[in-house]
């Protein structure tokens, strides 16, 4: 672990910008139809209990990073192959990113840039934030932050400015059921982007402040949550079902279509800034998470010396991943969700709290006299 | 306050002794033979011509020799001619019978009448006041010597700054010599918490520098990290108060000025009010100030001076500027050689048909005119000034003209270039200007080789590297990231004086933040505005 | 340490320089096209029509001198898909076809009416440098490569010229329609509504229009013309509407601007022009017997610009008179214009949707036969209230003091 304090505010930016990471740019619940909002608004829900879980964890060790607790929990040898399975998971995801990221560059504006190239030059640059270490990841994403909610603000200007948002397309609000829509968001959107939170737990520790960790998580995943939704409704209020559907980036289309004064036209650049804060901050939380649990759990004493080989080996990831973007979005689609976020975001977190409870009720209830004799002591003198 | 003094007193005085320790042991005397102390000051000053030694004979029966020494040009002539050497030829306590052993105090006592006098029986100290404008009286057959505070000699007068010029403010700048500038700052700051710590550094040229601060203000933490860090300095030369900022900077690996340097006496007094520490330095009207953020680069005095609405829009302005002077070129690149969608078609055309017969790619383009840019530029900061007005010509001439009429550069990108040009001019701190235009130069080539990403990348590196700057400790980009609201009002806006509550959190002094009491804002007199009023009379000044 | 971050930095730089700058194109390395037209060949295979911009003749004009010179270049090419045209017209010419600043495309008559447009566009929807806003026109009555082809006066590039143009007609007259790639394709896909495109057309000696000549006279030979509205069914060309079919048409569809209204008073024909300055058509569908039915309302406001007739506008029974006249008439068009468009079998109005918005349930079951069997049948209920705000700077006609006069 790094000696280092981020403060409360920088976590909720971080945790904002995280989630809005790479999420803003697909069809997010794009089966959702016109009611593709109020999926991600009940998916939001059921990330918030997901919270609830990871927050419980790290209240029965405040003081150590996932990596770390797992070993406490399950005890050296299984809690290590645990440990070492959820950096492997982290450096997926964080290829993952990169991969969505370069691909999506390449499609917009590079068609004939080499996919190694992008994600090489990206790759680059999270390896040098990564050295820096936390504080500074926090402090950059203040700032991005700042700058995320400019363009936000700027770009639904412009949208209302053009004249495009038809309210009308976001009719039949429910055109799939209630039913579906809970099954949809806790079986798909659930997982991403909300449940990614779950890497959070090898950054709670750092916080000067964690009594505040409850608002903040919760906060932090409701204006997530609420951004989310309310672009994905823009997205369809603009371009109707059928056309967010059928592209690889609503948003994207979105922002080509906006048309003011004759003038701002073609602001796919605004889209490709917004791409890459979101996915710089992704792939930056993912890769130091990566980097800080292999030095935790291989007691590496300069974690920043292990930026370059794991930042190698996610690039190496991420162009071998899939062969094709179709390929690579229907794992993410299909196969992801049920075989790796469902039992890393819900079923080992959950097993381990149940495990956490039942050690600690023992150990508490020790910790509980021991309270009381020294606070006896205390008042003795 | 006097308990101040005293600690302060006491504090040199722990540094004096911890210098002294460090110091070789071996100390030389000074002889008790005036002769042989002659032989000694010819010898380690190679028998310099400026070296005046002049000798006096006081007292009668037995004559006692007395030696005057001192440096030509250093001195100030009338109090050498006037307060010493007269005094001591005239003086009727000097004719009389003076017993050897005590001359010394019959001149300190009774004759010299100057200011500062005081004995040394080292040769190392005596040399340091030697030469650096003392005169020094020796007397035969005692082993001390006299030294005299004559320090004066030819400086440069008190003028107006050249750099961080203002229309509204005083006009004073700095000068070369640190007790004129220290002075001036007194003059400002009438408090005796304006507390200033002097040493000498440069193992050959034994520079003054001195760091003054406002007691209870400033941090400690940052005071004795500045005391620290200026300790470690083992240089033969200070020649510029630039040889220590590149000795105590935080991080040598930056394009940025992580220490702000000023010529105006009212910037630094605005900058130990906050809690800043400012470094003087002998010989350089140039004074630094740590620790310096982002933002205070892009502030002028002049700011506080303004009402707040006019020094926050020209603090926008200057953000503004400041980044058409990274990007400009940069943009341009891109937009023309791999983002040609963005333009809008009419401009388009237009920039197409000027590029139409330029032979060179867009990026070698920007390049070639930045760097001839730069070599205009440079070239009329070194030249005599007489050669400034063919210097314009010639580059207007060759640039402006006859490389558009060639067709080798397009008029496009003269405009560019013109305008980023502008623009590092406009940007209030020279050393942030320095930086962008480094910088600038890294975007245009990540423009040139993949466009907007290059250019993204190149921006989210450059947020990063701002964001992992320190100065002092304090976080450069502060109070932006990490983000404090009361310290916002501060950075690119400008609150109205009378809403100036607190110091910065970061850089004063934690139990001292307050700056100004309640209720300051000004009100409109009773009688006047849209209330109703009890008063049946107005003030007399209704229209 | 230092050894490793010089081999890395050496290789970076060796990776970025060697390969080059992929996706790098110098401005004078690109042809900029700005409009495509396409016909069909009697063989049946597409025939493309490139517009590309000579930006030096153009540039040159807008700084005064120029015009000698003609300020497009024209490149045609034969192909069985539009790729394939865009492939073998880069056979002709020296440089890269850039098609970001494409602001039209035209279609010939006969490729919309024989072979429809739903096979065109992916190849424009799909590529990310073709803009989305590009305005889509179809050429009645000529080929599509004549309007390309065609030369202008004022406005240098001919893109730009119907562009303007139908946008003027549509805010002074609607009689035309602008309509962009993403809005046709996106009426195509959806199930309840048809795409209008605006037809265009070159009026008089169609062997002049590319020729330099043409935009030498005052008075040019070939000048381009907007001319009604196309309908679509099935993505096929089935019908023009013109005049006040085309008014009735964007009247329902909430899209006139200003647009001026003539109404016949007293046996003198068009006697009253009024402009109207603001409108609002509201569509509203409502369930009745499990049918349903359009509600549609509209409200205008605008000036009366031309009285040629002896009205006393100085009075108010006058202008409700006028009033009660304009909304009887623009009830009118809009009713001729529905029950066109149903004889039609073409949804132009998107009537569709709004069921399909208000009353899903209903739209489930009827969604497949929409178009030939519920649309057709559907019932509409149009109620305009027309309300005249100012007469301009006079009140009472001259023409009443002369008819005193006469008295």
């Amino acid at each position: 672990m790094e000696k280092a304090k981020i403060s409360g505010y920088q976590l909720f930016v971080l945790i904002f910008l995280f989630e809005m990471g790479s999420a803003l740019l697909v069809p997010l619940a794009g089966e959702g139809k016109q009611g593709a909002w109020l999926v991600i608004l009940i998916a939001m829900i059921g990330g918030i209990l997901l919270f609830f879980v990871y927050y419980a964890l790290f209240q029965y060790y405040p003081n150590q990073i996932l990596t770390e607790f797992v070993r406490s929990i399950l005890g050296n040898f299984l809690g290590r192959i645990v440990a070492f399975l959820y950096i492997l998971y982290f450096m997926y995801l964080a290829a993952r990113v990169l991969r969505d990221f370069g691909e999506t560059l390449l499609t917009v504006a590079y068609p004939h840039v080499p996919l190694f190239f992008a994600n090489a030059a990206f790759i680059l640059v999270v390896i040098y934030t990564v050295r820096k270490g936390i504080e500074v990841l926090a402090r950059t994403s203040e700032l991005f932050f700042v700058l995320e909610n400019v363009l936000f603000l700027t770009f639904i200007l412009l949208t209302i400015v053009s004249g495009m948002i038809h309210l009308n397309n976001l009719k039949p609000v429910l055109e799939i059921n209630g039913v579906e829509m809970v099954k949809m968001a806790f079986s798909k959107t659930i997982f991403f982007p909300f449940g990614e939170l779950i890497v959070f737990l090898m950054i709670f520790p750092y916080l000067n402040e964690p009594q505040r960790l409850k608002k903040i998580g919760v906060g932090g995943l409701a204006l997530s949550g609420i951004f989310l939704s309310f672009t994905m409704a823009v997205n369809i209020a603009v371009l109707g079902v059928d056309l967010t559907l059928r592209s690889q980036y609503p948003l994207l289309t979105l922002i080509q279509s906006i048309e003011v004064a004759g003038f701002l036209e073609r602001l796919d650049v605004y889209f490709l800034l917004k791409l890459m804060i979101g996915g710089f901050i992704k792939i930056t939380v993912f890769t130091y998470v990566a980097v800080t649990g292999t030095a935790n759990v291989f007691n590496v004493k300069q974690p920043s010396r292990l930026a370059y080989p794991v930042g190698f080996v996610i690039l190496l990831v991420s162009i071998v991943i899939a062969s094709s973007y179709s390929e690579h979005i229907q794992e993410g689609l299909s196969a992801v969700p049920v075989y790796i976020h469902l039992p890393f975001q819900v079923i080992i977190p959950l097993l381990l709290l149940i495990i956490a409870y039942f050690k600690n009720r023992k150990k508490s209830n020790k910790h509980q006299q021991h309270k009381t004799e020294l606070k006896g002591g205390v008042e003795g003198k | 306050m006097v308990s101040f003094f005293k600690q302060k007193r006491q504090m040199k005085q722990r540094d004096a002794k911890k210098e002294d320790q460090g110091q070789s042991k071996t100390v030389d005397y000074i002889e008790s033979s005036l002769s042989a102390n002659m032989e000694i000051v010819k010898q380690k000053t190679g028998d310099s011509p400026d070296i005046i030694i002049r000798t006096l004979k006081i007292s009668q029966d037995p004559e006692i020799k007395t030696t005057i020494v001192y440096v030509q040009g250093l001195i100030d002539n009338p109090s050498v001619t006037d307060f010493l050497i007269e005094s001591i030829m005239k003086n009727p306590h000097l004719s009389e019978k003076i017993l050897p052993q005590k001359a010394l105090e019959v001149i300190t006592e009774d004759v010299v009448s100057l200011g500062g006098v005081a004995t040394v029986n080292d040769w190392e100290k005596l040399f340091l006041s030697l030469l650096s404008g003392d005169s020094i009286i020796f007397v035969d057959g005692i082993n001390t010597a006299l030294v005299a505070s004559t320090k004066g000699g030819e400086r440069r007068s008190i003028q107006e700054p050249s750099t961080h010029l203002t229309v509204r403010g005083s006009r004073e700048g700095f000068t070369e010599s640190n007790v004129t500038n220290i002075a001036m700052l007194r003059r400002i700051i009438n408090s005796p918490d304006l507390w200033i710590e002097s040493m000498k550094i440069g193992t050959v040229t034994k520079t003054d520098v001195s760091i003054m601060y406002i007691n209870g203000i400033v941090k400690k933490e940052i005071v004795e990290e500045v005391k620290k860090r200026l300790k470690r300095i083992n240089i033969d030369s200070i020649l510029e108060s630039g040889y220590i900022e590149q000795l105590i900077e935080d991080q040598v690996m930056t394009p940025f000025p992580t220490l702000n340097h000023t010529e105006r006496p009212d910037m630094v007094a605005g900058n130990l009010l906050e809690g800043r520490v400012a470094i003087f330095v002998n010989g350089t009207p140039f004074v630094l100030v740590a620790p310096a953020l982002f933002v205070q680069f892009f502030q002028s005095v002049e700011d506080y001076y303004n009402r707040f609405d006019i020094a926050t829009a020209t603090r926008f302005l200057r953000i503004i500027v400041f980044i058409i002077s990274v990007v400009g070129p940069a943009l341009y690149v891109a937009a023309t050689t791999f983002h040609q969608e963005m333009i809008p078609t009419k401009l388009l055309v237009i920039v197409a048909a000027q590029r139409e017969t330029v032979p060179l790619p867009a990026v070698i383009e920007a390049l070639l005119m930045e760097i001839t840019f730069e070599i205009l530029r440079e070239a009329s900061l070194r030249m005599p000034k007489a050669v400034g007005s063919t210097m314009s010509i010639v580059g207007a001439l060759v640039i402006g003209q006859a490389a558009v009429q060639a067709g080798i550069v397009s008029p496009a990108m003269v405009i560019i270039v013109s305008i980023t040009a502008i623009a590092s001019f406009a940007t209030p701190s020279y050393s942030i200007a320095i930086s962008a235009r480094l910088v600038r130069f890294a975007f245009i080539l990540c423009a040139g080789i993949i466009g907007f990403y290059g250019m993204i990348l190149a921006f989210i590196i450059l947020i990063v590297h701002l964001c992992s700057l320190r100065s002092f400790g304090v976080p450069y980009m502060s109070p932006l990231a990490p983000l404090n609201t009361q310290g916002l009002g501060d950075t690119f806006f400008r609150r109205p004086m009378w809403a100036f509550k607190e110091r910065p959190k970061l850089i004063s002094s934690k139990n001292n933040l307050k700056r100004e009491g309640e209720n300051q804002r000004p009100l409109p007199p009773e009688s006047r505005g849209m209330k109703t009023s009890t008063e049946r009379k107005g003030d007399g000044n209704e229209s | 340490m230092n050894r490793k971050r010089l081999v890395l930095l050496l290789m970076l730089m060796g990776t970025t320089f060697t390969s080059g700058c992929w996706d790098k194109t110098e401005l004078n390395e690109m042809a900029i096209v700005s409009a495509v037209g396409i016909d069909k060949n009697e063989a049946g295979r597409l025939v493309g029509t490139f517009q590309i911009i000579n930006p030096v003749n153009v540039a040159g004009s807008l700084q005064g001198g120029g015009g000698t010179n003609p300020s497009i270049s024209i490149y045609r090419a034969t192909g069985d898909n539009v790729l394939e045209l865009d492939s073998n017209a880069s056979t002709k010419i020296s440089r890269d076809m850039y098609f970001a600043h494409a602001n039209l495309v035209v279609i010939g008559e006969d490729v919309a009416k024989e072979m429809g447009i739903n096979s065109i566009f992916d190849a424009f929807e799909r590529s990310p440098e073709f803009r989305a806003t590009t305005r889509i026109v179809i050429a009645r009555g000529v080929k599509a490569k004549d309007l390309v082809e065609t030369l202008t006066a004022i406005d240098k590039v001919s893109a730009e010229k119907v562009i303007k143009t139908i946008e003027s007609t549509e805010k002074q007259q609607g009689g035309s329609i602008t309509i962009n790639l993403q809005e046709v394709i996106k009426n195509l896909v959806s199930s309840g509504k048809e795409p209008l495109i605006s037809g265009f057309t070159v009026r008089g000696n169609t062997n002049k229009e590319s020729k330099i000549e043409n935009t030498q006279t005052s008075n040019m030979a070939a000048n381009p013309n907007a001319v009604g509205i196309g309908v679509f069914k099935d993505g096929k060309l089935i019908d023009w509407l013109d005049g006040n079919q085309a008014k009735g048409t964007m009247w329902v569809l909430d899209r006139i601007v200003n647009t001026n209204v003539n109404i016949d008073w007293e046996g003198k024909k068009d006697a009253v022009t009024y402009q109207v300055l603001r409108q609002k058509t509201n569509v509203k569908p409502k369930m009745k017997n499990g049918k349903p039915k359009m509600y549609i309302t509209v409200r205008a406001e605008g000036d009366i610009r031309e009285v040629n007739a002896p009205i006393d506008l100085a009075s108010p029974h006058g202008s409700i008179d006028i009033e009660k006249k304009l909304a009887k008439d623009i009830k009118k068009d809009m009713e001729d214009a529905i029950k066109l468009a149903q004889k039609n079998k073409s949804d132009i109005f998107g009537f569709g949707e709004l069921i399909h918005e208000t009353h899903p349930a209903y739209w489930k079951k009827h969604e497949k036969d929409w178009d030939d069997v519920t649309f057709p049948k559907l019932e509409a209920e149009v109620q305009v209230e027309v309300f005249i705000r100012r007469t301009g700077i006079r009140n009472k006609p001259y023409l009443l003091d002369i008819k005193k006069g006469d008295q």
